[in-house]
């Protein structure tokens, strides 16, 4: 078989060469091209995709997005950029003639044609003169051409690895390895997810409203400064690490690098079930932005996983067994999760990543499943089609072409209402010069989207960021807050704009804005539409925009906390700009106004949006914030603290130093009578690492270490 | 009711400022890396404070910067279209040819020069020796825009009530 892959493989480079026969050779070798092909399948395939499409925060390697870029560049400014800035959480770890490769394959990956002179690190020579970004059938469609086996070459055998030098080994198969026996375990009803007790976390962000609050009251500002390591357990290294620990009944569960679901003791940090449902990680390197599983949901006796690879797992929670598994779209190894999932109803809702192929009818959805059987219900096309309402948005783009919206933070619930709420980040390609919609609003892109959780029928959608351009999400948390009968829905995306909508009708409330930004010139305060800078509507292909906030946000993924009992928004926030080609390209510098400190921290009274307080430091934070009825806000950072703040005034009461990046989301949970915090630290992930990864050249962390730390108050003797 | 950002509680913050006169400065700055990615940030570095005052027409600038990780070689004053936003050259300021140095110049301001420094579009910009050609294409080392001066607390220090954020604190134009 392997010799029939061969020559397939072959046979395509000779194709490709013939394809571009005029051309002269390129100053690489057709060994170099298959030795960076099985370089990139390792090390970059996981964000650059394999047909080196590109993805979030990855940017295209092959085809016009690659050449608009580098066609007047060298191949040698190309090995020297690739060798001195990737892989991305780990630049310059490959040893140079890997590089060398990998240089050679992005060059055949954009029609260069292979010769007999070996690429070397001073190779030089004009990309355009040898390149044209024609991508040859073998790299636009590696399932079709490459190796049937590619898969069992990516992942050979412990034994086979340990013969590669250098080689990142996993020692464990995929499986149930470790298999659990619990007893007298309480399921999980409708009941539990809309009344949580006390002591639980049951789901992304505890309760349906998405709040990240927890109504325990042991830890306070007087006795937080007490707080004690209890426990802590080492997560698989390799991958992205975002995770929720979520808690039940004393079982805390959690999902890391390899999707390695487990099942902890939440008071002494035992374990009690691990099932490995694999992939390992090609690599030992931190991963990318399409890696991470940030929430797990419970239902009846299950708990339930949907992984990066697009899988959605049913697990019995007292044994970690598979009780049933599908996957979220039709179509084999297509799509991505990674926001996770929530419960309503017996029904599995989750979002789609790294959906929707420009020219297919492949679109991003949001979908539901049955929780006892794993049949899908209903699915939500989070793009307006055609004859849609919102579906003359789109410029006149076909269906097929109308990319992007991905649903990539699980959603929020009001039982009351019967509603579900759903973030949906930007239109793709993300600048509109190279999207084809014009100055069209995209719907439902950047949208709060409205649906019937039973039938996944829209509601009500609200375009926050019409025609986005500039890789700005509005994906993330919305927060349903009630101030007597209004019954209001906040959130707040990448460009710092914090929304107050009514979550009944989908009518614009408010909103204030909590950074600097200058991609919106103005703000129509009647219908909450914002009004683009002039160079942003006039974009050209090839042009470099300033863009403040740029991609880290604003705001991202760490989410906010509601403090119900003051009323209180804390919000973690990113200060840092770019400049951004249309290829995704960019550059960073520090936000104007800030001094240099990329993260604040900053509190809102959300009946009138009234600013309380906030503080700023050198390092963004990387963690959603965790506040409690004692008057006690969490928040971790980039530069490896975790800390304790006054929700009242935002001063520091605890801090301590743990071993990477704290990243993820902060829990607190019982047992037993006795108030945990629970975070973890991890590392992966797209621009809120990367930013700070380049711009903070004076902080160090290593680049391993994950692991969940769970703290408590001294025993009482 | 169509809001521009910039400019709304300027009032309020000179107000505040006038009440209680912190800074003998009217404009400040940190002087910030300019745009870099990891093949560039070795020679893209450093970073440094300045301020401005203006009174009659006449602008006044003097800052300090350090850590360069080449010399100095000239440093100027930019017009930008908006806060963050590059710009054009319009006046030369005086450097020190070295990693750490000063920075420091006056001037009569043309109408537009001084609206631009009102409206936040005026910034100062340190080119060094090893600052690349990069092909997003303002090449230099240190840059950073004058802003109406404003309280800047310390690292972890929480600010009630109100602190800066340009386009809410800087006049529009």
């Amino acid at each position: 078989m392997r010799r029939k892959t061969a020559l397939l493989l072959t046979a395509a480079l000779v194709a490709a060469g013939g394809a571009f026969a005029q051309q002269a050779p390129g100053p690489f070798t057709p060994a170099q091209v298959e030795a960076g092909r099985a370089a990139f399948a390792e090390s970059c395939a996981s964000c650059h995709q394999a047909d080196l499409s590109g993805g979030t925060d990855a940017l295209p390697l092959a085809g016009s997005g690659f050449m608009s870029a580098w066609k007047t560049r060298s191949t040698a400014q190309l090995y020297k950029k690739i060798h001195d800035t990737m892989p991305a959480n780990a630049p310059g770890s490959l040893d140079d003639a890997t590089y060398a490769d990998l240089s050679a394959f992005i060059l055949h990956a954009n029609g260069a044609k292979a010769g007999g002179k070996a690429f070397t690190p001073t190779t030089d020579v004009q990309i355009g003169s040898i390149a044209n970004g024609t991508v040859p059938a073998d790299v636009s469609h590696p399932a079709e051409t490459a190796p049937t086996e590619a898969s069992t070459a990516a992942h050979p055998s412990p034994t086979e690895q340990m013969n590669v030098p250098g080689r990142f080994v996993v020692n464990e198969k995929p499986g149930l390895l470790v298999e659990g026996h619990i007893q007298n375990y309480a399921p999980v009803t409708d009941a539990t997810l809309t009344h949580p007790a006390d002591g639980d976390w049951p789901m992304f962000r505890r309760n349906y409203q998405g709040w990240s609050y927890s109504p325990l009251n042991q830890v306070t500002a007087g006795n937080v400064a007490n707080l004690q390591l209890k426990w802590m357990w080492s997560l698989n290294d390799g991958g992205t690490t975002e995770i929720t620990p979520i808690v039940h009944d004393g079982i805390m569960f959690l999902s890391a690098s390899s999707n390695t679901v487990e099942a902890m003791n939440a008071k002494t940090g035992e374990l009690l079930w691990e099932n490995r449902l694999g992939p390992n990680p090609r690599s030992a390197a931190p991963g990318g932005s399409t890696e991470e599983t940030r929430s797990l949901g419970l239902y009846g006796n299950n708990v339930f996983v949907a992984t990066p690879q697009a899988d959605l797992y049913a697990l019995d929670a007292r044994s970690g067994k598979v009780v049933w598994k599908t996957h979220l779209t039709d179509t084999p190894r297509l799509g991505g999760n990674t926001g996770g999932v929530m419960v309503i109803h017996g029904k599995v809702l989750t979002g789609l990543t790294e959906c929707g192929r420009k020219g297919s009818p492949d679109h991003c959805y949001i979908s539901a499943y049955d929780a006892a059987t794993g049949k899908r219900d209903w699915k939500f096309t989070t793009v307006a089609l055609t004859g849609q309402p919102g579906g003359d948005s789109w410029g006149g783009l076909p269906d097929n072409d109308r990319e992007g919206a991905e649903t990539w933070i699980a959603g929020t619930y009001d039982p009351e209402l019967n509603t579900t709420y759903w973030g949906t980040a930007q239109a793709k390609p993300w600048r509109r010069d190279l999207r084809g919609s014009g100055n069209g609003d995209t719907d439902y892109a950047n949208s709060t989207v409205a649906l019937d959780p039973d039938t996944g029928k829209l509601k009500w959608w609200f375009n926050h960021a019409p025609g986005e351009s500039l890789d700005l999400d509005e994906v993330f948390e919305r927060v349903l807050i009630d101030h007597g009968d209004q019954k209001t829905l906040m959130t707040i995306g990448k460009p710092g704009i914090l929304w107050k909508l009514d979550r009944v009708t989908g009518k614009f409330l408010d909103a204030k804005q909590t950074l600097f930004q200058n991609v919106y010139s103005g703000f129509d305060m009647k219908t909450g539409k914002p009004i683009y800078r002039e160079d942003i509507i006039d974009q050209k292909v090839d042009q470099w925009l300033a863009s403040c906030p740029g991609p880290e946000g604003g705001h991202d993924w760490p989410a906010t906390s509601y403090n119900q009992p003051t009323d209180t928004l804390i919000i973690p926030l990113s200060q840092s700009c770019v400049f951004m080609l249309g290829n995704g390209s960019q550059v960073y510098y520090e936000m104007p106004g800030t001094g240099g400190n990329m993260g604040r921290l900053s509190a809102y009274r959300t009946v009138d949006m009234k600013p309380l307080w906030s503080f700023q430091q050198r390092s963004p934070f990387l963690t959603a914030v965790l506040s409690t009825a004692g008057g006690v806000a969490f928040i971790g950072d980039f530069d490896r603290m975790f800390r304790a703040v006054d929700v009242q005034n935002g001063k520091t009461l605890w801090t301590t130093r743990l071993g990477t990046t704290v990243q993820g989301y902060p829990v607190s949970f019982s047992v037993d009578g006795k108030q945990y915090i629970a975070v973890t630290t991890g590392l992966g992930g797209g621009s809120p690492e990367l930013k700070p990864g380049t711009m903070l050249t004076n902080v160090h962390r290593p680049a391993n270490g994950q692991a969940v730390f769970v703290f408590g108050l001294p025993a009482v003797r | 009711m169509v809001m521009k950002w910039f400019g709304c509680p300027l009032v309020l913050v000179l107000g505040l400022l006038g009440a209680n006169p912190v800074f003998a400065a009217d404009y400040q700055t940190h002087l910030g890396p300019m745009p870099l990615d990891d093949e560039s940030k070795s020679v893209i570095a450093g970073g440094g404070d300045a301020t401005a005052s203006y009174e009659g027409g006449a602008l006044t600038v003097k800052g300090a910067f350090q850590g360069l990780s080449s010399n100095a070689t000239e440093a100027h004053l930019f017009l930008s279209p908006a806060i963050g936003v590059e710009g054009k050259k319009v006046l030369d300021l005086s450097v020190t040819r070295g990693t750490d140095g000063t920075v420091s110049g006056s001037f009569k301001l043309t109408r537009t020069q001084a609206e631009a420094l009102k409206t936040g579009r005026l910034y100062i910009q340190i080119d060094s020796e090893k600052a690349p050609d990069v092909p997003w294409g303002p090449k230099g080392t240190l840059w950073g825009w004058l802003l109406p001066a404003h309280e800047m607390a310390g690292q972890d220090v929480p600010q009630e009530g109100h602190w800066f954020i340009p386009q809410l604190d800087v006049p529009s134009h």
